[in-house]
């Protein structure tokens, strides 16, 4: 080190314990609050597609990423909420570092009738590693107790 | 533009787990004034502008770059802070000394995550807060530190914010992008576990490096899977600690009598945060490559690139970037590495430094741990681990989980 002051005693550093109180109320934005307000009246996904590309975005968004233009309300399109498991990986620990009550499968599903994919926990009985292909549908909360989030997708289940 | 730009000073602290007796700033304080003094400038009278790297949620406070002047040396000079991989702040560098704005830039980087309690939650707020973060856990926060909600009986929690067991760590996407990358490559798990016992082999020889460790394949695949098929000792373990350059254009550095070496090609991209049509082929290192090698006059990489250093912040990391960056063909990174083609002498030595596997993960400062070795490897003081005849070398950078951003600089020694 470059000081010539060392703290050699290894008892007496100290510290002061600081929290970062960070809370946030976060839109959903207008795509989202499209596609949240249908799937809390229906089972299915709403998705949207690009007038000159083509690609159907879910999660819906209101402007393609790969030409940046607008996508108007009448590209917008319902979809099932199934699809095709594209990677899936079982998560041991929490944020902490500390074990889960039970393993989670976490799985990107490539949604049928779409280009996109949504991130969801999948439960199955299949104990492989890989269920890569696994075609799963979407379960989700009765509808009288929807909320409007991605809370009312609970998981996905193989079908 | 004639201009040229060169790495003139370096500088870094020990890199340790855990630093409990220096604060963020006296790390930063020692990297700089080692840089400075390698450089042979003051600060105070010779540096024109000074860049730090920093991530404000990683550091613990708010605007960061209002923390930064008085430890590097800046107060009431040109500062500023990039938020991203301290890579990022050389490019920014390379384009302050290369327009003629300025002729000495410092750049600094750091790591104190030794400090941050949350890190999972931290990194977990990175994730799209509508579509995705909720996937991974309940959104509730039952208090948050400092509400008057807390009473005697049931006090707040002493480490972190939170009490929710049920949130998954965020590297769960690493597991995912390794699955693909085993599938889509035909690389196998065994492969991913030999980077590992390569580079903390590496790291032996690397003073610098904190988690040196003589291990075979067969240790790597017996620890336990975290986030399958990703295990515990494919992923690598945090560290403290700072790293400093003084760059400069090439006559200012002739005058000052050093040694110089070139950065002669930079390149960064960021992909589409969207899980949902973003590949998981790092196509950002691809693109950010393309550009540095165009600029530096790369044609040839596999042949003009003596030697390179790449994220390696999970194992399979390593063999994903080779292959994205061109220097092996795709899955074929693997078997590279088998043959000993990414050993000290072989075609591509790489990640001599012992990587963010042998080092540490050193978060905003890992881009800038691999340009110190490859500066250091070019000046020809790397002594065990020292490639022969070393000319040209790469460092390749990426943002970490959850991101799909990175950078790449070419570095060449004397006056190519």
């Amino acid at each position: 080190m470059t000081f010539l002051e060392k703290q050699t005693d290894p008892t007496t550093p100290m510290h002061w314990n600081g929290d970062m109180q960070a809370d946030y109320f976060y839109s959903n934005g207008v795509a989202g609050d499209k596609f949240f307000k249908h799937l809390m009246k229906k089972d299915t996904f709403l998705a949207s597609e690009c007038p000159k590309c083509g690609v159907i975005f879910i999660p819906p968004r209101l402007y393609c990423e790969d030409c940046f233009c607008d996508i108007p309300d009448e590209n917008w399109m319902e979809v099932k909420s199934q699809g095709i498991i594209r990677a899936n990986t079982t998560a041991m620990i929490d944020a902490h570092g500390d074990p889960l009550e039970e393993p989670v499968i976490m799985a990107l599903i490539d949604i049928d009738e779409t280009d996109g994919a949504m991130l969801g926990r999948v439960k199955t009985e299949i104990l492989d590693m890989d269920l890569c292909g696994l075609t799963v549908k979407a379960v989700l909360r009765p509808k009288n107790e929807r909320e409007g989030t991605m809370k009312d997708i609970l998981y996905y289940e193989p079908y | 533009m004639s201009r040229r730009v060169c790495v003139i000073g370096i500088g870094h602290t020990d890199f340790n787990s855990i630093t409990p007796d220096v604060e963020w700033k006296e790390l930063m304080y020692e990297s700089c004034q080692k840089a400075y003094v390698d450089a042979g400038v003051d600060p105070r009278k010779d540096i024109d502008s000074f860049i730090t790297c920093a991530e404000d949620y990683l550091e613990g406070f708010s605007i960061f770059d209002e923390f930064v002047p008085d430890q590097i040396g800046a107060v009431l000079r040109p500062c500023c802070t990039v938020c991203g991989d301290g890579l990022y702040g050389l490019g920014t560098a390379y384009m302050q000394i290369k327009t003629g704005l300025m002729d000495v830039v410092s750049v600094e980087s750091h790591s104190k995550i030794s400090d941050l309690l949350t890190l999972g939650d931290i990194l977990l707020h990175a994730f799209d807060p509508v579509f995705e973060r909720p996937v991974t856990g309940p959104v509730e926060r039952p208090r948050y530190g400092g509400s008057p909600e807390y009473t005697k009986e049931d006090p707040k929690p002493l480490v972190g914010s939170t009490k929710e067991k049920q949130r998954v760590h965020p590297y769960f996407l690493a597991g995912m992008e390794m699955q693909d990358y085993l599938r889509t490559s035909g690389t196998t798990e065994e492969e991913c576990a030999e980077v590992v016992v390569k580079n903390k082999m590496n790291a032996f020889f690397n003073p610098l490096a904190d988690y040196e460790a003589k291990i075979s394949i067969d240790n790597v695949m017996g620890s336990e899977y975290l986030f399958s098929p990703l295990k515990r000792l494919d992923i690598s373990p945090n560290v403290d600690g700072a790293i400093t350059f003084v760059l400069a254009e090439e006559k200012t550095a002739k005058e000052l009598g050093v040694d110089p070496i070139y950065l002669s090609g930079f390149g960064w991209s960021s992909e589409t945060p969207w899980l949902s049509t973003r590949g998981m082929s790092a196509d950002y290192a691809t693109k950010s490559s393309q550009m540095a090698y165009k600029m530096a006059g790369i044609t040839n990489p596999r042949k003009q690139l003596d030697i390179v250093e790449v994220d390696d912040r999970f194992s399979y990391k390593e063999l994903q970037h080779l292959e994205a960056i061109g220097l092996a063909r795709p899955g074929e990174a693997g078997q590279m590495l088998m043959e000993g083609e990414l050993a000290k002498d072989g075609a591509i030595p790489t990640n001599m430094s012992g990587g963010s596997l042998g080092i540490g993960n050193c978060f905003e400062a890992t881009g800038m741990q691999k340009a110190l070795e490859i500066i250091t490897q070019l000046r020809g003081h790397a002594a065990k681990r020292q490639v022969a005849d070393a000319e040209v070398g790469l460092a390749q950078a990426w943002r970490g989980i959850p991101s799909g951003s990175g950078a790449v600089a070419v570095f060449e020694r004397g006056g190519a």
